[in-house]
């Protein structure tokens, strides 16, 4: 199968990777290849460059998909798209405050905002990012609204956090759990504690005296108020997990040929096997040329690139005999020769480790921004073109 | 006077994902124990890859620490509360787990005091390190753990911790002990999130920044017109040079992209930065990264920094 027959058959197409590979990028690209091909599409994006988010129409902050107008096409150099393509921006916070509207009760809602552990919880817990992007997720493909769905993942040193992140958060807030911190006597404080378990409430106490917070209280108080929603959190992570392993969904990963993004790549590709979310295509991104001499070793007097000094003699002879000028231009060469070489090796091993009926594709490393959408454009070619690697 | 950033004693390394942090970090460590120091560096993400870095290094003068939040404040309440037997109890408990989940800061507050706490540790009469680095994580995360003494000393209620925050921010803040080294590339979202971090360390967290670092530049080489006659003579070029000479011009004119991309973020970087003393590295075009290279780095970073404030303290005789 090729990247292209993977999109035209997939619903949602998941972008995963380590921080700092471009998938956002790929992620856009691959949207805006859909659209073109008459579909409708979607990108939810994370933290897109300023730019980027100028040409997907995302200036202004909003946890709302938005198409993109014809007009944004026609001023970007391109036609405009037989489907349609729409973008948004997962707002974090935005989300969980709209998870908070649609399920507390409106007489609770000002004092869930506002409780400590909420704000610690929707802005800075583990895997909350994540959850909320694949709760996104899972919203869109409910809407019915887009027959393709590309969704960005948050920025991690591990990609593997997006894939366990309803886990995380539905073992956080495990029923049985909140069910006791909702009980009335605990928020009343520490004595009902006391009576539960002796040595822990004591030594919690101590802890609270010493961090000065009432912690407790808190976390009591905002169950309280979220009961409602908490009460149904398991089948939510269910049917996240649902929509994640499911026939229509496909991770795409995205890594660039760096030994620890490699690295980070092959552990990624193990442990979603593991999770019975098996990888179904790979673009490796940013990948230096390498040259390789057409019949090399078959004919003498064959031009190695490994040797400076023969590049130099040529580069002089054609630039009819400016050695400096020839000289700088050959040890470029080779300086971007032993790069393109080191990853090339590391990229053999890399696919060597990958099940065979993944495809594989390879996007060079653009020597400018992606930002537009006549660029995204522009990587369509390698994506999904003939150049497909095999 | 910054001739004297070399010789303080804590260093954070910070910056946005994938500008090359860690491999900074090390270098830096490196540096800094090959001039005599005993040198501790701190690791604090759970890929350990400083410890990968530095591990190969046989100097005695320079080791490796993880440093993890959760373990930082089990660590801490045994100093609290000295009956091991009780905090076993408490530590597997489930609602220990939602303390430290709640608490908002406690693992972060904790990793920093954890580092403190080695910073001021003293072993046979001195101080027990002479230099600590810390590789911090990503710039969002990396704020969120030198915010925290601060936000602690303001937040928490009268207590043990709020004591402790207010001898951590102390240190923190303390010019003659503390720099906080911006590790970003020229390119633009680093260059933004730099800037940003920057007007966070300076302004309301009061924090002395040290270097701003920029990895992998991309300087030019070569004349854009030279390029440019090699492109149309390798048109007329025999068979066998011909696909060699495309290349040479495809990856000089990949240069050029490059080294102007950096310029034109580097010159943002300047008009953004201030005073802030500023190290250049060069893009390292090498097949692997290894001990050699971690070597490469570090002498350039030792020059660059030498350099920088040399530049800094001149520009400040200029304006005083």
């Amino acid at each position: 199968m090729t990247l292209r027959e993977l999109v035209e058959r997939h619903q949602i197409v998941i972008s995963a990777g380590s921080g700092g590979v471009g998938k956002t990028t790929v992620a856009a690209s691959i949207a805006l290849w859909g659209a073109l091909a008459g579909r409708r599409a979607v990108v939810i994006t994370i933290d897109p460059a300023r730019r980027l988010a100028s040409s997907l129409g995302l200036e202004t902050l909003g946890s709302e998909a938005r198409e993109i107008p014809a007009a944004f096409f026609a001023a970007q150099g391109l036609a405009a798209p037989r489907g349609s393509l729409a973008a948004m921006m997962l707002d974090q916070k935005g989300a969980w405050d709209a998870l908070v509207e649609r399920h507390a009760p409106a007489e609770a809602r000002a004092r869930i905002l506002q409780n400590p552990f909420y704000q610690h919880l929707s802005q800075t817990f583990a895997g909350s990012q994540e959850y909320m992007a694949i709760e996104q997720l899972c919203l869109l493909a409910e809407s019915g609204a887009y027959d393709l769905i590309v969704v960005d993942t948050p920025p991690t040193r591990h990609a593997l956090d997006f894939l366990e992140a309803p886990k995380r958060i539905g073992d956080f807030l495990d029923r049985k759990v909140v069910k006791w911190f909702v009980r009335p006597y605990f928020s009343a404080g520490w004595s009902a504690l006391r009576a539960m378990n002796r040595t822990v409430g004591f030594l919690l106490r101590r802890l609270e005296q010493a961090t000065g917070i009432s912690a407790l209280a808190e976390i009591s108080d905002f169950f309280t108020s979220m009961s409602g929603l908490f009460e149904n959190f398991q089948p939510r992570v269910e049917r996240a997990y649902k929509v994640l392993r499911g026939a229509e969904t496909a991770f795409v990963l995205v890594t660039g040929p760096e030994e620890q993004v490699l690295g980070d790549a092959e552990y990624l590709s193990t442990k979603m096997a593991e999770l019975h979310m098996p990888l179904k295509g790979v673009v490796l991104n940013r990948v230096h040329h390498e040259y390789r001499p057409a019949g090399r070793g078959a004919r003498r007097g064959e031009l190695e690139p490994e040797d400076a000094e023969q590049v130099t003699r040529a580069v002089a002879t054609a630039l009819g005999g400016a050695a400096g000028e020839a000289g700088e231009l050959a040890a470029n060469f080779v300086d971007y020769q032993a790069l393109a070489r080191g990853e090339s090796l590391r990229l053999e091993m890399f696919r060597a480790g990958l099940p065979r009926a993944v495809p594989v594709v390879q996007v060079p490393n653009f020597a400018r921004d992606v930002h537009d959408l006549a660029s995204l454009a522009e990587m369509h070619a390698h994506l999904f073109g003939g150049k497909a690697a095999a | 006077m910054p001739a004297s950033l070399l010789e303080r004693r804590l260093h954070f390394v910070v910056g946005k994902g994938g500008v090359g942090k860690t491999t900074v970090a090390a270098a830096l460590a490196l540096t800094l124990a090959r001039r005599g120091r005993r040198t501790l560096a701190v690791d604090m993400e759970p890929g350990r890859r400083l410890a990968g870095l530095l591990g190969r290094e046989a100097d005695p003068r320079l080791s490796v620490l993880h440093v993890d939040g959760r373990a930082a404040l089990e660590e801490y309440l045994n100093l609290v509360i000295p009956v091991k037997r009780l905090l076993a109890t408490v530590f597997a408990s489930k609602i220990y787990q939602y303390f430290v989940a709640a608490a908002p800061g406690l693992k972060e507050l904790m990793t920093v005091g954890k580092i403190w706490y080695e910073a001021t540790r003293s072993e046979g009469g001195g101080p027990a390190w002479d230099a600590i680095v810390v590789d911090a994580p990503a710039t969002g995360h990396s704020l969120q753990y030198l915010r925290m003494p601060q936000a602690a000393r303001e937040t928490f209620g009268a207590g043990l911790v709020q004591r402790e925050a207010s001898k951590i921010t102390e240190l923190l803040r303390d010019r003659r002990a503390t720099a906080v080294h911006l590790v970003t590339l020229a390119e633009e979202m680093p260059v933004i999130e730099t800037l940003e971090m920057r007007a966070q360390l300076t302004g309301a967290l009061g924090l002395p920044l040290g270097y701003v670092i920029v990895n992998r530049l991309h300087r030019r080489r070569f004349d854009p017109a030279a390029v440019e006659r090699l492109r149309a003579a390798a048109k007329t070029a025999p068979a066998p040079e011909q696909a060699l000479l495309r290349c040479v011009v495809e990856r000089a004119a990949e240069e050029s992209g490059w080294s102007d991309i950096n310029a034109a973020n580097l010159a943002r970087l300047h008009a953004g930065i201030g005073e802030a003393p500023l190290v250049e590295l060069p893009f390292l075009f090498v097949e692997e990264f290894g001990p050699a290279e971690l070597e490469q780095v570090a002498r350039l970073l030792e020059a660059g920094m030498a350099g920088g404030a040399e530049a800094a303290a001149r520009q400040r005789s200029r304006s005083s």
